[in-house]
Order: structure tokens, then C-alpha cells, then sequence
């Protein structure tokens, strides 16, 4: 595997030209458009010595209702990583596309609250496409690591729709949640996505306006699932350990705006929780968070 | 009385002329008023290390409930704590803006010339911050008291010190020293409500000595400092016009009956203004031979007696010398010296005047310094000074204390009455640019004559503004 | 009801780092602070999913969304969602009553175990709308109609549309508490150079305790902030002489380096009984022994705005039987070196203890040496209701490092108030 360090962050909005390419037809046989490649390159991509900008850290928690705590929100050091698996996948000879991805499942494993004043290691990678009954899967591998350790990983699936892999036998699927009491009524607003798209740097057209979402074939402008995650994660806020794992399932998408009900209930097997749409009850995400004992306890 | 200069120069414009052109800018004196309290403004109180009288200092102005303020020296806390006196905090170095109407410091710490340093160091910083008819208040040891020869030489040097600072002070502030003998720390308090008062308006550079009173009020904040002569019989000599006439008007302002003497010549202004007084006149001519049996009978028949005799009563016949007349020299003598002798033998040895009697003369500037043309005056009114100081320690074994007035120019018909440039003069060679007025000389007697100011015997205390003449 | 009072144990505390006003934390709001102050005390007691007795905070600058602010708090914390909290507000003066607040419930056996806080931000702070639109808001919530709305709006003109800031004025007198302190400062003469020696003494002091690690185990890092801000460890008096007065007008003694600056922050302590620390295996830093809280008129009388802690301390001494002497340490909080200058002097005057506290003698001196020897507000900075348990923490670890003795702890407060208490340890 090829390592690259990077010596910043990328700036996203640069690199959205290039991810949007693949769908202007004829752009996609030139060499660096994304998308002509059959495999995923073995490639880690490395961010060095990231320090945390207290006035962003302070954004991204307003708009997902967490505190501005001394240590991180688990979902933060996504936004860090974000610019990496942009680069990754704008790079001409990944397999994917970025627009038109889906993510359809997330897996944060904090095995120390990282703290705001860490100097970080973000090391970002993607695993080899796999099928999926709706089309096929890949995985990135985000690591962040404080001199050396690593703290923080997460597993974020990606769905490509169609393109084969219709024979794949379905995988086990994740046993349906059952029923969660309620505990709380969200309202989103129609501005959520641009809001949280702004703060992320993920201004997919789907989550911005009704309008470029629609190009895309949705109704309206959906949520983004990392927001709905951080979203649950800052209602639990205090009623998980500093050391555990945050599995989360997206189901259907949020419309904006909207309203939704977010229910959570502690089982033996972890805390569950679940986004459903308020009215119809339509599942938009499922999760659970399980304790962990300490990385170096 | 009108000074047209002081009048003139206190008007913007005039004001404005006399600065530029430097001549001097007399202010208007603060002056006694029923309403005014003792010290219309802040006090700053210091005091050399090692003092014998904070306390005392302290209580005073407690009494007089002046907004005091100190250092935050122990001693001198504890002094104002001691004495219940709600001291302010004054910092030197930290300074703001605070203004003082009075500068009081005890001085007797100081045991040598070393120690004087105290002195710049407290009044440099503050000497600046008088306000306009400020008093500055020096405490010391009177120097024939003093423990050794060093401590005698520094406290002596108080003297030229306070001198110097009543000539440096502008704006009708004047400075005092009062000396107090040991054992006389607890008789200070009419001394010093004088001093620090209005009352005091044209004193200035003076010193005073105060020494143990035989009778000591218990509790002097308990007295009724507003009536002090209440029930005491005050005879005035030359009561009916000029300093005789204020000196009249301020005891009976204070509470005694008055009895006015004078010629009978000038019979009907004294009876007018006894009148206005509710005072009794008596016509004598106090030059008879049986002037002083004459009084002893008519006060004891009138009066059961006198507690308060103010010799004002005198004359002048201006000569040269060589010019001079015998009747001339001789009727001046007679009456300001001769007559003031025998009426007082007369009253003592018949015990008209009462226990704790106070003998108050009028001596005259030109009795120390001198006048040409006033050989005759001069020579009379100095001998009252050497008539009080003489009868002093003879008075005190009776009770009684005598001093002695010396007014400077005072604001009269006689003086109205001189040539503009002996006038001009008078009036502008002290260190308030300015004449004092016939209250003035009355205050300083009102002072001496009060029953609580037995510690003051001896004393010639002078009313001229801090004339450069004798001084 | 008779019982018997138990001793009230400090056993230890957690802040974040003071900042100053609009730098670190200026996208932190006093719940964030707060928040972050109690998690890492919950980190470092242990004290995941405990139910506490109570937690008692408050803040001096309030949002009206912060009602209940620390009952929000402890239900974001990872203290048991059990645990009940109120809040308290007395300017300056918060965090230390809140602590005796704890203190008092676990003495009586009321609680075992319980958290004062404070927080307070200068950057988040709470504009609200001026009084004139604040009525019209009302008003046109009151309407029924569009045009009953739109007749309220057309009556407001643009100089009802400029926010009220929060400021640092006294309401009765219209003076910042700065002027205030200029004015009790002159009155009792204090210089600009003792002033700035205090300040520096302040600054040499947190500096040391930073580096020889006192403050560990007292603070997390937060948002970035490692240390202070405000602190300035090559502070001196030189460098202090060459600021200009900000309070006294031009002849001011008082300048932006011998005051505290406007600062944010939060903090926490863990009070307890006895038992309940050694049942958790806790130490015991200290014993909050003695409090007392004392107010003055500023307002129609003649004593200074932040004179009470002057009248306080006294009060407390007697009560407690101990002379000023008698105590080992005295943390007392720098609102500005004049503050604590006046105070102490105060303190050794004859005519103050006769006049004011009606005492015989002076009320004592306190031995520099052992005056903030941590540090104090001018060097930490001083987010209002923090500064009780910034103060409360270390002392009781100073005390207990020295193997016992007794601390005063002073705080005066805006309102002419003044909240005074004594820390006792064992040592260890």
C-alpha cells in the first residue's frame, strides 16, 4: 500500500469540479476524471500534525447540538478526514464516482475522547469494492491517531447503485431494530443541508436545495447522514462511556425540511437508537453504541 | 472700613489687572458665621514619629467633627481610633485630589535637628493642597520644656519653619505654631478650635503657649461652644466705638453680660450700643485716681463681681520725639499702661474678679516693632506686654490667666483716617495683602477670655495678618 | 431536630483555563464551559453515572435560554440524569457561595455529596433587545391581525432597534465597578506601585505553580487553551509602570494590567462527607469550616462598592474564634490589586476596626508571603462566577500539600457584597 502525506487539507470545493466530471458524458474516459478504475488503489492518504480550529469545532457542534466540550465530538474527526476521502476518490483511477455515492452505513470506534487541544494523525483509506444486493459496496478507513496510538477509527460504506452484483446472495442483515421509546421531536429546517454542507465542506448537491437535488432524482433536499449521526450522538450526549463503538445504519433519507422523532432505549447489548419520520414512522437511521473498555486501562 | 483694593481685585477684571501686573491679590478672609462649622472643609492630620500629642490632636478634631484624614501610620490611626475620630486615609504618594482646609501636625517627636526632615516630609507633599483661608496647625514642645539641648534647638526651629510656611501660603491661609508644655496636652482644645476656625482669620504666623489650666472641663466636646460665656460678666474698656465695640459685640455674641466702660464724653454710643447688647454701660475715666475703687464698687454692686476684663481702652498722640509734649507722653502712658495696671491691681486685690478670672489687654503691633512718631504709644503698649508676661505667674496663683492682643492694621476710622501711603503700606505688608478687621482683634480676645482657655497665660498674640513689621 | 453537623470535604476540583474575552473561547457559551469544567471533574473523581446530592452553579452573564443552566448541564454530563441542580447568582461572589451552598447541605446531612460551579462568558454574553422593542415584540405578539401586526411595526423607529449590552455598571449608581474601586482606592491612598507589585507578584505566582505542575491535577486543557491566557509569567513591575490608567481619570493608579480583564471560564469543586470520600477511596483536601457573606452601602452610604469582604472577614474571625494572624494562607481574589490592597489595609487600621467593625483593634495583618501564592485573578483572569471554585480547589491542594493548616478565602462582589469563608486541612 502507497502511503501519501499530505501536507494540508485539501479544500473540498476545489475538488468538486473533478467529482461532479463523471457525469458530464465524454469527460469520463479522460485519464484524471474518477470512476475508470476496477479496483480500489491501495492507497493511504495521511494528514499530519492536524490541530483542531476551535471556531469551526465551535459551528460543527452548533449545528449538530453538541457542546463545545474539551474533548472532541466522537463524529468530529469525520470533517477532518472528509478532504482525504474527497482526494481519494477524485483521484482518476479510483473506481467510484463521489456524487451518486451513498452512505449507507457508519462505524465510529472511540477508544479515547480525543481532546481538542491533540495534535492528530488522520490516515484515510478505502477497501476493495465488494457487491451489494442494490449495487456495490466500499469502505473507508479513517484512522486518527495521537503520537502514534490510535484513538479513533471509523468504517464508513459507500453504495454505488446498479452496475451488477445483483446475484450476490443479501447479506445478513442487521436484525430490525425493534421498537425504541421516543424521547425526543427534532424539527429540521429547509436550510439544514447548506447550514451543516457549509460547516462539513460536503455540499453534495443532494443535500443543498430542493432544485439540485432533484437532478439527481429526490423529491427535496435530503439530510446528510453524518449529520443525523452526530445528531443522535450529541441527544446522548453523557450517557456513553468516552471508550465505545457507534454503529449506525441509514435508511431512508431525511427530507428537509422535516420533522423527525429520535428514539433510544440502554439494552444488554448497548445502547439502541433510531431517527424515524415523525408522522409515517418511515426508519431513517438505526444505531447502537457499545461500551468499550479502555484502550490503555 | 471699606478697602477699595481688596474690593477691586476680587472683581473679574480687577483680578484679571492684578495678576498680570503682579501686584497682590488680597483674598476675602473666611470669616465667623452662626452657621459655619469649625473647619469648612477636610483636615489632614500628621504627626513626627514618637509624638506625645495624637491623641489629644486627634480628639480635637473629633470634637469638631472635621473630615479628617492621616497616613496609614499605627500611631496615628491608633491616635484617631483612641479618640473615636473617623480618619480618612491620605497617601502622598497615591494623592488624588484631595483639598485641606487645615494641616495639623504634632510636631513634638521631633528630639533633633536630624528629625526636622519629618517636617518636609509631611507638609511638601501637602502644602499645596490648602485651600483658600486654610489653616496649617504646628504642635510642639515649648522648648524651655524640652529634655535636652538638641530637642530644645529643634523645637525652637519650629518657629522659623511656621513663619516661613505662613509666608509661603497664599489665598488667606496662615500657618501657627502652638507650643504645649508637658501636662498641658488635655488644654488644648480652645487653642485649637481658635486656630482652625474662621475666628482666627487675620492670625497668622503666631505662636502660642500652652500650659496646664488649674481647671481642666472633664469633657470640653460636652461644653456649649456656641455660648462659652453664658453667665460670665465681661467688662470691655472703650467699648463704645471701633475694636472696643466689636470686642463687645463678640463676648455678648458668646453669652456673656457685658458691661461697657468708656468716657463719659462718648457716653451716648455706649449706652446705644450697650443696649443693642443687653449689656450695662458704666462712664468712668479710667485715668481718675479712684477709677479702680469706682469699678470694683460699681461691678460688685451691679454685677457680684467680673469674670472677663478686656483693657481695650487707648489713645494716641503722634509726635516725634523731639515734639513731643509731657501731657503728650504722659496721658498716652497713663492711659494705655498706667490705668490698666491700677484698675487690675484694684479689681484683684479686692477679688472682683472671679475665680478663674481672664485678664485680656490690647497691645499694638507698634508696641514690638515700633513707629516713628509713636515713641510715646510704642513705649505703653509694650509695656503692657511686659505687664502680662509679669502678672502671669502672679494671676495664675489666683486662678486667673492674663494675655495680651497685639493688632496689626485694622480697618478703622482712625486708620481710614491716615495718609494713602502709610495706609497702603499697612494694609499690604503682611502675608494676607490685606487689614484685618475690628472682629478679628474681637475673636482673638473672645478666645483668650473663655473659661476652657486656662492653659493660655502669659501669651501676646498678635493680629496683624503676619506683618512684616517686628516680626 | 437535633444532629449532629458533619465536616464538609473538599476533595478536589477541575477548571478549564480562564481565557480572555473574544479570544479562545468565543464561540463557547457558559453551558459548553461548564459542561467541559464538570466533565473532567466527573473524569477525575470518577464519577460516571453516580446521582450526586446536588450540583449548584450559576453565571453572572445569563442568557434568558439559560435558565436553569446548570440543571442543563448535569443533564448533558455523564453524572447520573438523577442528579438535581439549581442555579445561583451573586455577581462575583457565586462560585464560593455556591460552594458553601454544597457545603452547608452535606455539614447538616442533608446531601453526602455534591458540585459548586461557576461559569461565565464576556464574549458569549447576552444581548438582549433595548426595553422599547422588547415591548413592541410583546405587543405584536399580542395582535390578532395582520394589520394589527402591521400597525405595531409601523411604530418602531430605528433607535428602538440598537441592542442593550450587558454592562459592567452598577444599576444604582451608574458606575463600572472599576470607577468605583478608583474612588475607594484614592480614599485610602493606594499607590500605583504597590498596585503593580501586587499584579506582578499575582503573575510571578501562577507562573511557579504552572511549573512546577501544582495546577495538573486542578485544570484540563480546553479548546486549545493550555494555560491561562492572561497570564503573563514575565510580568514586572517595570513593564506594568508603562501602562496608562484606564480608571481614576488621567492621574488613575488603576490600569488594564492591575485589573482583571474581562475573562471566560468555568469551574468545578467536589464537596463531600467524610464518609462518602472514603467510601469512594477520595482524599480529603480540606474542610470548608467557616463562611460568611456580608454586604455594604455603596449607595447612600459612604463605603466602597467592594469594601465588604473588609467587613466580612471580621465577622467570620470572631465567630470562628481565630485572629487574622492565626490562619496560614489568604486567597484573596485580585478583582484588582487596589481591591486587595484596600482591604488589607483595612485590615491593619486602628480607625477602621473602631469606626466600622466597632473592634478595639485592628483586625490584623496578613503576611504577603502567604497571600495568593498561587496566583490570583489579575494573573488567571477572572470569569465572574468561576473565580469561587478556581480559588476553593487550590487552596484546599495548597493546604493539603503543606500538611494542613488554615486558608482564608475573600471574594467581593458587585452590589457592595462580599462572600468570605475558611478552608481547614489535616494534611495528608
Amino acid at each position: 500500500m502507497s502511503e501519501q502525506t499530505l501536507s494540508g487539507s485539501p479544500g473540498t470545493l476545489a475538488l468538486y469540479p473533478r467529482a461532479v466530471a463523471p457525469l458530464i458524458p465524454g469527460l469520463s474516459r479522460l485519464p484524471f476524471v474518477p470512476g475508470r478504475g476496477k479496483t480500489v488503489p491501495t492507497r493511504e492518504l495521511v494528514l499530519e500534525d492536524v490541530s483542531v480550529d476551535p471556531e469551526h469545532l465551535a459551528r460543527y457542534a452548533r449545528v449538530c447540538g453538541f457542546r463545545l466540550a474539551a474533548t472532541l465530538p466522537a463524529t468530529y474527526p469525520h470533517m477532518l478526514a472528509f478532504g482525504l476521502h474527497m482526494k481519494l476518490m477524485t483521484r482518476g483511477d479510483f473506481p467510484f464516482a463521489p456524487v451518486g455515492l451513498v452512505h449507507i452505513e457508519n462505524t465510529i470506534t472511540q477508544r479515547q475522547a480525543l481532546r481538542t487541544t491533540d495534535r492528530l494523525e488522520i490516515r484515510v483509506s478505502a477497501t476493495q469494492p465488494e457487491p451489494h444486493p442494490k449495487g456495490r459496496t466500499f469502505a473507508f478507513l479513517t484512522e486518527a491517531r495521537v503520537d502514534g496510538e490510535v484513538l479513533w477509527e471509523e468504517r464508513s460504506t459507500m453504495l454505488r447503485r446498479g452496475g451488477g452484483g445483483g446475484d450476490v446472495r443479501r447479506p445478513p442483515s442487521r436484525p430490525k431494530q425493534p421498537d425504541l421509546p421516543a424521547r425526543a421531536q427534532w424539527t429540521l429546517p429547509g436550510g439544514l443541508g447548506r447550514r451543516y454542507g457549509s460547516v462539513s465542506g460536503d455540499r453534495n448537491p443532494i443535500h443543498l436545495t430542493g432544485l439540485t437535488a432533484r437532478l439527481f432524482g429526490f423529491d427535496s433536499a435530503i439530510a446528510h447522514g453524518m449529520w443525523t449521526k452526530a445528531r443522535c450522538l450529541a441527544a446522548l450526549e453523557g450517557r456513553y462511556p468516552t471508550a465505545f463503538r457507534a454503529e449506525v445504519a441509514f435508511r431512508q433519507p431525511i427530507k428537509l425540511p422535516g420533522r423527525v422523532t429520535f428514539a433510544s432505549e440502554e439494552r444488554p447489548s448497548g445502547l439502541r437508537f433510531a431517527v424515524r419520520d415523525t408522522k409515517r414512522g418511515t426508519p431513517h437511521l438505526d444505531g447502537t453504541l457499545t461500551r468499550l473498555e479502555r484502550a490503555h486501562t | 472700613m471699606s478697602d477699595l483694593y481688596t474690593q477691586l481685585v476680587n472683581n473679574p477684571i480687577g483680578k484679571l489687572v492684578a495678576s498680570n501686573v503682579g501686584l497682590p491679590q488680597p483674598v476675602k478672609l473666611d470669616r465667623w458665621s452662626p452657621y459655619a462649622s469649625v473647619v469648612d472643609g477636610q483636615a489632614l492630620f500628621g504627626a513626627a514619629p514618637g509624638g506625645r500629642l495624637l491623641t489629644a490632636i486627634a480628639k480635637v478634631l473629633a470634637m469638631v467633627e472635621v473630615s479628617t484624614s492621616t497616613s496609614l501610620r499605627t500611631d496615628l490611626r491608633e491616635a484617631c481610633a483612641a479618640a473615636d475620630l473617623d480618619a480618612a486615609v491620605f497617601n502622598p504618594e497615591a494623592p488624588g485630589e484631595q483639598r485641606f482646609k487645615a494641616l495639623v501636625y504634632d510636631a513634638s517627636g521631633i528630639k533633633s535637628s536630624e528629625q526636622l526632615a519629618e517636617l518636609r516630609a509631611f507638609f511638601g507633599p501637602s502644602i499645596r493642597r490648602v485651600q483658600p483661608s486654610g489653616r496649617v496647625l504646628v504642635v510642639g514642645t515649648p522648648p524651655e520644656n524640652a529634655g535636652s539641648p538638641k530637642e530644645a534647638a529643634a523645637q525652637r526651629a519650629l518657629e522659623g519653619f511656621v513663619r516661613s510656611l505662613g509666608k509661603e501660603l497664599r489665598y488667606g491661609a496662615t500657618a501657627q505654631l502652638v507650643y504645649v508644655a508637658p501636662g498641658a496636652e488635655d488644654d488644648i482644645t480652645s487653642t485649637l478650635r481658635f486656630l482652625l476656625a474662621p475666628k482666627s482669620a487675620y492670625v497668622s504666623g503666631q505662636v502660642l503657649r500652652v500650659t496646664p489650666a488649674p481647671d481642666t472641663p472633664e469633657n470640653p466636646g460636652a461644653l456649649d461652644w456656641d455660648l462659652p460665656l453664658a453667665g460670665k460678666v465681661a467688662l470691655v474698656t472703650g467699648a463704645s466705638r471701633g475694636i472696643g465695640a466689636a470686642i463687645a459685640t463678640v463676648l455678648a455674641r458668646d453669652g456673656a453680660h457685658v458691661v461697657g466702660l468708656d468716657v463719659p464724653a462718648l457716653g451716648d454710643d455706649l449706652r446705644d450700643l450697650m443696649d443693642e447688647l443687653d449689656g450695662s454701660a458704666f462712664e468712668l475715666d479710667i485715668t481718675d485716681v479712684d477709677a479702680g475703687e469706682q469699678l470694683v464698687t460699681h461691678l460688685t454692686a451691679a454685677h457680684g463681681g467680673v469674670d472677663v476684663v478686656v483693657h481695650n481702652a487707648g489713645i494716641t498722640r503722634d509726635k516725634t520725639l523731639g515734639r513731643m509734649s509731657a501731657d503728650q507722653w504722659d496721658l498716652v502712658i497713663g492711659i494705655n499702661l498706667t490705668a490698666e495696671e491700677r484698675l487690675n491691681d484694684a479689681l484683684l486685690e479686692a477679688g472682683t474678679l472671679r475665680k478663674g478670672g481672664r485678664i485680656v489687654c490690647v497691645s499694638s503691633m507698634n508696641g514690638i516693632a515700633g513707629a516713628a512718631g509713636q515713641t510715646n504709644y510704642a513705649t505703653s503698649k509694650a509695656g503692657v506686654i511686659g505687664m502680662v508676661e509679669a502678672m502671669a505667674p502672679v494671676v495664675a496663683k489666683q486662678g486667673h490667666t492674663i494675655n495680651a492682643v497685639a493688632p496689626g492694621f485694622i480697618e478703622t476710622a482712625m486708620t481710614a483716617a491716615m495718609p494713602i501711603g502709610p495706609r497702603e503700606a499697612g494694609r499690604r505688608m503682611n502675608s494676607v495683602s490685606q487689614g484685618g478687621l475690628p472682629v478679628d482683634v474681637a475673636e482673638a480676645i473672645a478666645f483668650f477670655a473663655k473659661p476652657v482657655s486656662g492653659g493660655l497665660n502669659g501669651n501676646v498674640l498678635r493680629v496683624c495678618g503676619q506683618s512684616l513689621l517686628g516680626a | 431536630m437535633t444532629q449532629k453537623l458533619r465536616r464538609a470535604a473538599i476533595v478536589g476540583g477541575n477548571r478549564i483555563p480562564f481565557a480572555r474575552s473574544n479570544s479562545t473561547y468565543a464561540e463557547a457559551s457558559n453551558q459548553d464551559m461548564l459542561a467541559a469544567a464538570l466533565e473532567g471533574l466527573v473524569s477525575r473523581y470518577g464519577l460516571e453515572g453516580e446521582r450526586l446530592g446536588e450540583v449548584v452553579a450559576g453565571a453572572v452573564l445569563k442568557h434568558s435560554r439559560d435558565r436553569d443552566l446548570t440543571r442543563e448541564t448535569v443533564l448533558g454530563s455523564r453524572l447520573s440524569p438523577e442528579t438535581p441542580a439549581y442555579d445561583v447568582q451573586q455577581a462575583c461572589g457565586t462560585g464560593l457561595e455556591a460552594a458553601i451552598l454544597v457545603a452547608n447541605k452535606v455539614a447538616l446531612g442533608q446531601i453526602d455529596v455534591g458540585i459548586a460551579g461557576g461559569v461565565d462568558t464576556t464574549s458569549d454574553a447576552p444581548i438582549s433587545v433595548n426595553d422599547d422593542l422588547r415591548r413592541i415584540l410583546i405587543d405584536l405578539n399580542r395582535q390578532k391581525t395582520n394589520a394589527g401586526r402591521l400597525r405595531t411595526l409601523a411604530g418602531v423607529r430605528p433607535g428602538q432597534l440598537v441592542p442593550d449590552f450587558p454592562r459592567n455598571a452598577e444599576p444604582r449608581t451608574g458606575l463600572s465597578m472599576g470607577e468605583h474601586q478608583a474612588i475607594t482606592a484614592a480614599r485610602w491612598g493606594i499607590t500605583r506601585a504597590a498596585q503593580d507589585e501586587l499584579t506582578a507578584a499575582s503573575h510571578t505566582n501562577l507562573a511557579a505553580a504552572y511549573d512546577r505542575g501544582f495546577m495538573n491535577d486542578l485544570m484540563q486543557p480546553y479548546l486549545g487553551q493550555e494555560r491561562d491566557q492572561n497570564l503573563r509569567p514575565d510580568s514586572t513591575v517595570e513593564k506594568l509602570a508603562k501602562l496608562k490608567p484606564v480608571f481614576g481619570g488621567p492621574d488613575g493608579t488603576m490600569t488594564a494590567g492591575n485589573s482583571t480583564p474581562l475573562s471566560d471560564g468555568a469551574s468545578t469543586v467536589l464537596i463531600a462527607s467524610e464518609e462518602w470520600a472514603k467510601e469512594k477511596g477520595l482524599p480529603v483536601l480540606a474542610y470548608l469550616s467557616h463562611a460568611e457573606t456580608a454586604a455594604v452601602d455603596y449607595v447612600g452610604g459612604d463605603e466602597g462598592l467592594l469594601m465588604a469582604p473588609a467587613y466580612a472577614v471580621p465577622r467570620m474571625l470572631a465567630r470562628a474564634g481565630l485572629t487574622l494572624e492565626e490562619l496560614d494562607l489568604y486567597e484573596l481574589h485580585e478583582a484588582f490589586a487596589a481591591q486587595v490592597l484596600t482591604t488589607l489595609a483595612a485590615w491593619e487600621d486602628p480607625v477602621f476596626a473602631r469606626e466600622k467593625l466597632g473592634l478595639d483593634a485592628a483586625v490584623g495583618t496578613v503576611d504577603r508571603t502567604k497571600l495568593n501564592v498561587n496566583g490570583g485573578s489579575l494573573a488567571a483572569g477572572h470569569p465572574f462566577a468561576a473565580t469561587g471554585g478556581r480559588i476553593v480547589a487550590s487552596l484546599a491542594k495548597e493546604l493539603h500539600a503543606r500538611g494542613g493548616g488554615k486558608g482564608l478565602i475573600s471574594v467581593c462582589a458587585a452590589g457592595g457584597q462580599g462572600v468570605v469563608a475558611i478552608l481547614e486541612s489535616e494534611g495528608v
